[in-house]
């Protein structure tokens, strides 16, 4: 009995190095790709970068690279476009790679090759997702603080969870994940959030926003007294 | 250099005129009916000390009845100069670009003098216009600035930033480096029209006269007079953040553009200054600062992540420090402030974060100083603020080492 399980193990054995073996010379392939594509691609980038550099391009942009400056302060046009031409030859070394490492994973690299185009989208979803969030709720919490809110933290903090769901909800839904759970899950919680707002107001603070409100009407206009700190 | 647009009707009519001794110009929309009788007694008021120049009167708007460019009334010193006004603008922006074109137009009429006013012509009078022409025509001063009649709650982003920076940067006492009114001679009009022009964002960039004169030559002499006039800025509607986000921020442009220039000046000189001071009314009733000092603490305990991105560990220490301090003995130091400003600035020049937030998050800050200034300063007279307030000045040049080396390595040096 020994003796076949001996020779089981090393028949097992043998077909998983004969596996790796055939696999070897397709994971080198796919580094060496990886790795050339790398190399071009920066190289490129580089000379994008240079040659718009020498065009002028971030001045002639002019407006548009303010208003890019604003969301991404460090960020110039050319900076950008060089790196979006560095990362698709990231993306073209993975997917030669994954297509060199040979015929018989076929069918998982032709998987892999449809599934790319929905793995960018969804990366550049999820970055623009995130530098909103970030820029939206700082905006909030800086208007907020100059306004004298108090709550302008909690405010800017509801601002920047709200942009993040959304976004999570749409990177899961453009990858195709989680089906109709997502669509579901993502209507029951910012539905949720409307309803509770609405029940904290409508019940717990109706008494407060109706005698505000009656408060409000029956004020007679207020003279503003002249202001005697002159700022400009 | 990118020059002053004007229109064909402005060009012939700028022909017809051919030449003038002095040009006054409206830096906003005035009324030509209200304009003209003003102008007319003034030449009048000034009589045989202006008798042998020839004057010009310009505005933007339209022409009066009689036809533009002639003589008004009987008077051959006299011409008045509608001009089309440039596009419209952000308030501050507006003023500057009215400004420009007038001195574009002097410098097309070759005048030996351009005097600017604002377009409430609270400063049209004989006695400014004379202290104008007094400093460019006769004492030689290639720009005179103006030095207004104010109290010691007036103007406080003016003191507590505008003057002590351009003053650290430039290195001339100006009391009022963004002004309403001044006065240049024909040599520097050319330069301060097409300044800013080429600008990416020309249409709002402001006219900084100081800047430009220091900046054109160190030669350029700078002087100052005394007009007994207090303007009346339409504050309604107008929020302090988006305004200090807009004459800060244009403060700082210029600072990051100019660069080389402020590098190279030590100390400052002090500047020759004309015509009598005014006594202001010593408003003794005193104010409570606290809402200014409330948005600066809401600032301190919520922009905690904002302000480490700009300020180093020392001045969040000297900050936090102040935030526990009882009310009345809230002082915020000259020197922390000038540096929390200079820091500000590199943080512009850096683009460390979007410059709307940058300039956002400074506005708690200056309440702070406000809030600080307004305490210091109640029991005092204007006279003895306006001291306090040279002794800000001097504080803000002896940081000016900390803003070069900051300037310079902002990796290697943040203490």
């Amino acid at each position: 009995m020994w003796q076949q399980v001996e020779q089981s193990l090393h028949s097992s054995m043998g077909l998983v190095m004969n596996k790796i073996a055939t696999m070897l010379p397709g994971i080198l392939a796919f580094i060496v790709a990886f790795l050339f594509f790398l190399l071009l691609g920066w190289l490129v980038s580089w000379i994008v970068s240079r040659i718009l550099s020498g065009l002028r391009f971030d001045e002639r942009m002019g407006r548009g690279a303010n208003a890019m400056a604003e969301f991404s302060p460090r960020a110039t046009p050319s900076l950008l476009i060089g790196r979006i031409v560095f990362w698709c030859f990231v993306i073209a070394g993975v997917v030669v790679g994954v297509s060199a490492l040979g015929t018989s994973e076929q069918i998982v690299s032709g998987w892999m090759l449809a599934y790319v185009p929905r793995v960018v989208g969804a990366a550049i979803l999820l970055l623009a997702g995130n530098v909103l969030a970030r820029f939206v709720s700082r905006s909030v919490l800086i208007t907020g603080v100059n306004l004298n809110l108090s709550y302008a933290r909690l405010l800017s903090m509801g601002v920047r969870w709200m942009i993040l769901v959304l976004t999570g909800a749409m990177v899961l839904d453009h990858l195709a994940l989680g089906g109709e759970i997502v669509e579901l899950g993502f209507g029951i919680l910012f539905g949720g959030i409307v309803f509770a707002l609405s029940l904290a107001v409508g019940l717990g603070s109706r008494d407060l926003v109706s005698r505000s409100l009656e408060r409000e009407a029956a004020r007679p206009p207020e003279v503003v007294p002249p202001e005697k700190i002159h700022h400009f | 250099m990118a020059a002053v647009e004007f229109t064909e009707e402005t060009k012939q009519q700028v022909e017809r005129i051919g030449s003038a001794d002095v040009v006054v110009g409206i830096a906003g929309a005035v009324s030509p009916e209200e304009l003209r009788p003003r102008a007319e007694r003034i030449l009048q008021e000034l009589g045989s000390a202006v008798s042998s120049l020839r004057f010009v009167f310009a505005w933007p708007g339209k022409a009066p009845a009689s036809p533009p460019g002639e003589s008004a009334a009987d008077n051959p010193a006299l011409a008045l100069l509608p001009f089309s006004p440039p596009p419209q603008a952000e308030v501050w922006a507006g003023v500057s670009a009215n400004q420009r074109a007038v001195l574009g137009l002097a410098a097309s009429l070759n005048a030996r003098v351009c005097i600017v006013l604002g377009s409430d012509l609270a400063a049209l009078d004989a006695r400014a216009i004379q202290l104008f022409a007094y400093a460019v025509l006769d004492r030689q001063c290639g720009l005179a600035m103006p030095v207004y009649l104010a109290a010691r709650y007036d103007g406080l982003l003016n003191s507590g930033i505008l003057s002590p920076l351009s003053r650290a940067l430039y290195g001339r006492r100006i009391r009022y480096p963004l002004a309403f009114d001044f006065a240049a001679s024909g040599a520097l009009c050319g330069a301060l029209s097409r300044s800013n022009l080429a600008a990416e964002n020309a249409g709002n960039a402001l006219l900084w006269p100081v800047t430009v004169a220091s900046t054109q030559n160190a030669q350029v002499q700078v002087g100052q007079v005394h007009i007994d006039v207090h303007h009346k800025v339409a504050t309604e509607g107008l929020e302090l953040s988006a305004v200090l986000g807009q004459l800060v921020g244009s403060l700082f442009h210029e600072m990051d553009v100019c660069a080389s220039h402020w590098q190279r000046i030590r100390g400052s000189q002090a500047t020759p200054v004309w015509g009598n001071a005014g006594e202001g009314s010593d408003d003794a009733q005193p104010i409570d600062p606290q809402s200014m000092l409330d948005t600066f603490l809401l600032g301190s305990r919520n922009l905690d992540e904002v302000w480490r991105l700009i300020l180093p560990p020392n001045s969040l220490l000297e900050l936090r420090r102040l935030t526990r301090l009882a009310p009345d003995q809230f002082r915020l130091p000259d020197g922390l402030w000038a540096s929390i400003v200079y820091d500000f600035a590199l943080a512009w020049r850096l683009r460390t974060l979007s410059r709307g937030h940058l300039l956002g998050a400074l506005t708690p800050l200056y309440l702070g100083w406000a809030a600080s200034w307004v305490r210091e300063v109640s029991s005092l007279s204007n006279a003895d603020a306006e001291q306090r307030l040279e002794q800000l000045a001097r504080a803000w040049e002896e940081k000016k080492p900390y803003l070069l080396s900051r300037w310079r390595w902002p990796d290697r040096f943040n203490p």
